[in-house]
């Protein structure tokens, strides 16, 4: 990262909390890229925040959006900006140096987190191997930026480009690996920057379980010159990239793009792409980081006494912010996740105890006991700095020898940090949750059909003679072992399809709510899990978009594009669809097509459902929407014309029978 | 650096995305704006993009409410705002272009082609160079830091108090914090319960009865106003505040000051059902930002009436519903009461806008409303009638006003029965008085 006379790296009172917040996350089984500390001003800190992390992006009225924006807000709260880190190798976050010291040990043990999560999570490989993401933003702004002063190109001309590209910056295929089509070809410009950036990018080496048939240059030869398709093709911008031409005003036609249309399109693209790992996995990065945070900063006691309520105070504040939280749910369903894998280890091992079956479990278990029985060994539970001599009959695998040694010799400071005597192990017996007050009663609260399901898997040979035995033999380390795995191979959307359950939505209170036609307002629909999960995947599949994609590039047999919205039963936003629709054509030069599906009321049902109370039906109709760079029409479709665009089994639609009734 | 740039390549985008304004004033959402500063939503704020219809698509939240249960407007959902300083996600699905009144006035007479003139009062400016043209953002060696600092130390004066004073009131035998405070409402000082609360608990109970009535506190204890506090120890603290900045246009020097006073009347009775509430806040609010924008110093005076007036503040003067009968000329005579006695004709200019479903007590219009619209003086009086549902058959009071005046210049009639119609009554009203 470029050297700003004004950034200096971390100040000395945050270099031991930086060193020590990486050894402890090593410790709990994190292995975070490298950080980089930076201590900013408040002003600074906007400029960073409204240019998403980083210090150069190029020219666009959006981050100047972004920045008024942010103003605004810190007049609100106070112009506290808690934490920006950047997905980078290494990383680098960002220290506000106004910030209280308690607050700025936060932001960094969460800032480890996310850091371990950028390294760790399969999604962040789609876009390459080595990451050199601010470098790459810093070439596109330079090269924008050169665009933008060239004389024989119009600055408002590259700003709409840049305008109608950025239209679409969701619409690209971002469940698979990022190729870079464009350097490839090998076009003539002598770009040395570019080359580089080729090269680079040529070297990604792609996991060949993701890479796939459709990015074969055999394909993409054939396609190149008939812009057919045999299956939808769902990176709108790479297909536009491809096939698509721009308008001229004066001629009145379509033109082949110029060079740097081409590329500004194909540089957003990437930082599309780049961006897009970070937009699949928000709840769950989020709540990573907010688990270990409060992990490190409230169990570990990484705040002293004395910092310890500013920084509850603030994890309070981003927790309880108002409306679906990312953090929040996040936090819950990781916890969630430990607990129940920790419930199931120790269920396994009590349905081994001689006596002990799925059918009786609740009747003979004594839960008072087992939770004694799993109670941390006291001498883990609190260390002792008086009487580190008592560590060494503890079993080897949860004591950190070399640490303990140096304990005892007084080279380590254990009222600071009492951690560093133990293992992850031990770590992990320190922390086990179902031992924590408020997960007291989750053990006991295990179904018998949950139950019915662990026996199955016991066999007969490896039988407990008693509780004890049985408890002793408990893995602690079981829930963050399966915390890993499901933050290396999830997304948002398997993240909450897997481990959403009835039980996660009781006991979080989660709900769904629709719009009533009827009382005009929007009302509860359900609080069962199954449509609460619905409601929460619309939100995270596709970013929260409607999926969208070019269905035929040479319709009607007229060289106009045909995109298909992938009805899931919501509908488009239509009048937005025909902004953005305005926009494709200025990236694809000639008439543009969207078939969509959209749900009609006629006024008559709306009255009769109203009168009694009910909710109208709404009628689902197929529609072509054709902008022709002048003017829209919209005329119904068939329904077999819009078959392969409907859902078939999955509806997103909450709405209960008898709702209002 | 490239920041700055794209703040400004943002504002410019933004002024031209703004909501147009007749249609804001017509169907906007008059609620997200401020007397000083108006907020008009930005139509497209950011790009365009495939979306999800809003109500179709629903949304998840989190309490304990039953299925059926209303629940509010919409919460945030991720991907709408943001949480602080998380980058990666672009989003913003509204945001408002801010105007201040100056502004609003300017594009409104561009909009309606209105040229209102304010008419200077006989007030000789005390300030030295003043300006005409003041814009809230500017190069720093442009900001009035002068006037900010006058804002803020009016802010002071009209906040601070004297609490060696007020410690003393406490004293008063029987007194107490409750007596004290509407004592301290009554003479206008701000100063708030809590903090009485707090001093008197301070107050040695022997010492609680010192004084037998405010008059001898009057008599014995030296009062001293804010002013003097200044000028004995000094300021210690002028809060500043960013809307008092102003960059200044420095060639423009004007002498007098156009004070204008507006009366906003409105008939609060059974009758005045929502629609026909909101047809009025929709005509008058942006009559008051109009005015206050064309005129140096704008106050406002809010009575409500049904077969009584009373005043009341801003905040709850559209939202007020009350039972009674109608009786008009009660508010035209607490109109004129309020006008004699803070708002003299010589020093300000006057309006008097009064908005109702014309129903009215009989004869009371011909009686006692007419004679009293012609002896207030004012640059306007105007009646904004609001029908949406049709005219009921004994609401007459607009008709009768417009047959007496005619085609006055000092009396504007304007009928608004739908939010379209609420643009054209502005025009009526404000071409009124522009034709004289």
């Amino acid at each position: 990262m470029r050297e700003r006379p004004r950034t200096k790296q971390a100040a000395e009172p945050l270099q031991e909390p930086a060193d020590e917040a990486r050894n402890l996350a090593h410790k709990l089984g994190l292995d975070p890229y490298d950080v980089n500390y930076w201590v900013v001003d408040y002003d600074e800190m906007n400029e960073l925040i409204a240019y998403n992390g980083f210090q150069e992006r190029y020219p666009h009225w959006r981050w100047g959006m972004q920045y008024d924006r942010q103003q605004k807000q810190g007049q609100y709260t106070g112009g506290k900006a808690f934490e920006i880190v950047i997905n980078d190798d290494p990383s680098h976050a960002f220290l506000q140096e106004s910030n209280a010291v308690a607050d700025q040990k936060a932001v960094i043990t969460h800032v480890e987190a996310h850091s371990d999560f950028f390294a760790e999570n399969r999604w962040y490989r789609m876009f390459a191997d080595e990451l050199d993401a601010a470098a790459m933003l810093e070439r596109h702004a330079r090269r924008i930026e050169e665009y933008m002063a060239d004389s024989d190109i119009d600055r408002e001309e590259v700003e709409q480009w840049i305008d109608s590209v950025l239209c679409l910056e969701d619409n690209i295929d971002q469940h698979e690996p990022f190729k870079r089509q464009y350097e490839q070809r090998g076009d003539d410009d002598e770009e040395i920057e570019n080359d580089e950036l080729a090269e680079k990018l040529d070297e990604m080496d792609l996991s060949e379980e993701v890479k796939r048939q459709v990015f074969d240059e055999e394909w993409m030869d054939e396609q190149a010159d008939a812009a057919e398709l045999d299956e939808p093709e769902m990176d709108v911008l790479a297909f536009l990239r491809d096939h698509g031409k721009a308008y001229d005003e004066e001629t009145e036609k379509a033109e082949e793009m110029e060079e740097w249309q081409r590329e500004v399109l194909e540089m957003l693209r990437a930082e599309s792409y780049y961006f897009a790992a970070q937009k699949l996995t928000k709840v769950m990065n989020e709540g990573w980081a907010a688990y270990w945070e409060s992990m490190m900063m409230g169990e570990e006691a990484f705040a002293g006494d004395d910092e310890f309520l500013s920084y509850a105070d603030h994890q309070a504040r981003v927790l309880n912010s108002p409306g679906l939280n990312p953090y929040q749910l996040g936090k819950e369903l990781w916890e969630y996740i430990e607990n129940t894998e920790n419930r199931r280890e120790v269920c396994r091992k009590l349905l081994r105890v001689e006596g002990v079956t799925w059918r009786n479990f609740h009747d003979t278990v004594d839960f008072e006991r087992v939770q004694d029985l799993l109670a941390p060994d006291p001498r883990i539970d609190s260390i002792d700095p008086e009487n580190l001599d008592e560590l060494d009959d503890l079993a080897p695998e949860k004591v950190d020898g070399e640490a303990l040694d140096a304990a005892k010799e007084g080279d380590i400071d254990i009222e600071r940090y009492p951690w560093k005597v133990l293992t992850y192990r031990g770590l992990a017996e320190r922390h086990f949750s179902l031992c924590k007050r408020q997960n007291r009663g989750f053990l006991r609260s295990v179904a018998q059909q949950d139950l019915e399901q662990f026996a199955r898997y016991i066999v007969d040979d490896a039988r407990f003679d008693s509780v004890e035995e049985a408890i002793a033999d408990v893995d602690y380390a079981t829930g963050w072992d399966k915390m890993r795995d499901v933050r290396a191979s999830n997304n948002d959307v398997t993240f909450l399809d897997s481990y959403l359950t009835q039980e996660f939505v009781n006991d979080n209170q989660y709900f769904t709510y629709e719009f009533s036609q009827t009382t005009g307002d929007y009302r509860v629909a359900s609080t069962d899990y199954e449509d609460v999960k619905k409601k929460l995947m619309l939100q995270f599949t596709n970013f929260g978009k409607p999926t969208i994609a070019v269905y035929d590039g040479n319709y009607n047999n007229r060289n106009e594009l045909l995109l298909g919205h992938h009805y899931n039963g919501v509908m488009l936003d239509v009048e937005q669809a025909k902004r953005t629709l305005e926009r494709v054509f200025d990236l694809w030069g000639r008439p543009v097509n969207l078939k969509t599906i959209v749900k009609e009321v006629d006024d008559r049902d709306a009255e009769i459902a109203r009168r009694r109370d009910r909710e109208p039906e709404p009628e689902e109709v197929g529609k072509l929407l054709r902008y022709d760079g002048e003017q829209f029409t919209m005329e119904d479709l068939p329904w077999s014309e819009v078959e392969d665009i409907a859902a078939t089994e999955v509806d997103y639609d909450t709405k209960p029978v008898d709702w209002l009734a | 650096m490239g920041l700055r740039e794209d703040l400004e390549r943002y504002r410019e985008v933004g002024e031209a995305k703004r909501q147009d304004l007749a249609d804001f004033i017509q169907y906007g959402d008059l609620g997200q704006s401020l007397p000083d500063e108006i907020n008009i939503p930005i139509k497209i704020v950011d790009l365009p993009e495939f979306a999800y219809d809003q109500r179709d698509e629903g949304g998840i939240g989190q309490g304990e409410p039953d299925v059926g249960d209303p629940v509010g407007e919409p919460q945030p959902q991720p991907g709408d705002g943001d949480e602080e300083g998380d980058p990666g996600d672009e989003s913003g699905d509204h945001d408002y272009y801010e105007m201040d009144p100056e502004e609003f006035a300017e594009e409104l007479d561009d909009e309606l082609g209105l040229d209102l003139e304010p008419k200077g009062k006989e007030v000789i400016e005390e300030k030295e160079g003043d300006f005409t043209d003041m814009t809230r953002t500017g190069p720093d060696s442009t900001l009035d830091f002068e006037r900010m600092f006058k804002e803020g130390l009016k802010r002071k004066l009209a906040m601070d108090f004297d609490p060696e004073f007020l410690k003393e009131v406490l004293r008063i035998d029987g007194w107490g914090p409750d007596k004290t405070f509407s004592w301290a409402r009554e003479n206008a000082i701000n100063v708030s319960k809590h903090w009485l609360e707090e001093a008197y608990s301070q107050i040695p109970d022997d010492e609680k009865t010192e004084w037998s009535s405010i008059e001898e506190v009057e008599e014995n204890v030296t009062r001293r106003s804010t002013a003097q506090k200044i000028k004995e120890e000094g300021i210690s603290h002028v809060p500043f505040r960013k809307e008092d900045e102003r960059y200044r246009y420095p060639e423009i020097i004007e002498e007098r000051e156009k004070n204008v006073v507006v009366v906003n009347i409105r008939d609060v009775s059974g009758s005045m059902r929502e629609k026909k509430r909101e047809l009025v806040e929709r005509t008058f609010t942006p009559l008051d930002w109009y005015l206050t924008g064309k005129y140096d110093n704008a106050e406002f005076v809010y009575i409500a009436h049904d077969a009584e007036a009373w005043e009341v503040e801003r905040d709850e003067f559209f939202g007020i519903r009350s039972g009674g009968g109608t009786k008009i000329s009660s508010a035209y005579e607490l109109a004129a009461a309020i006008l004699d006695e803070r708002y003299p004709w010589t020093d300000w200019n006057r309006y008097v806008f009064a908005a109702g479903d014309s129903e009215n007590s009989r004869n009371d219009t011909s009686e006692n409303v007419i004679p009293m619209m012609e002896e207030i003086p004012a640059n306007l009086h105007a009646y904004v009638e609001t029908q949406p549902d049709g005219k009921a058959i004994n609401a007459t009071h607009a008709e009768e006003v417009q047959d007496y005046f005619g085609d006055s210049s000092e009396v504007a009639v304007s009928f608004v029965n739908s939010p379209e119609d609420v643009t054209d009554a502005i025009y009526e009203i404000l071409s009124t008085e522009a034709e004289s």
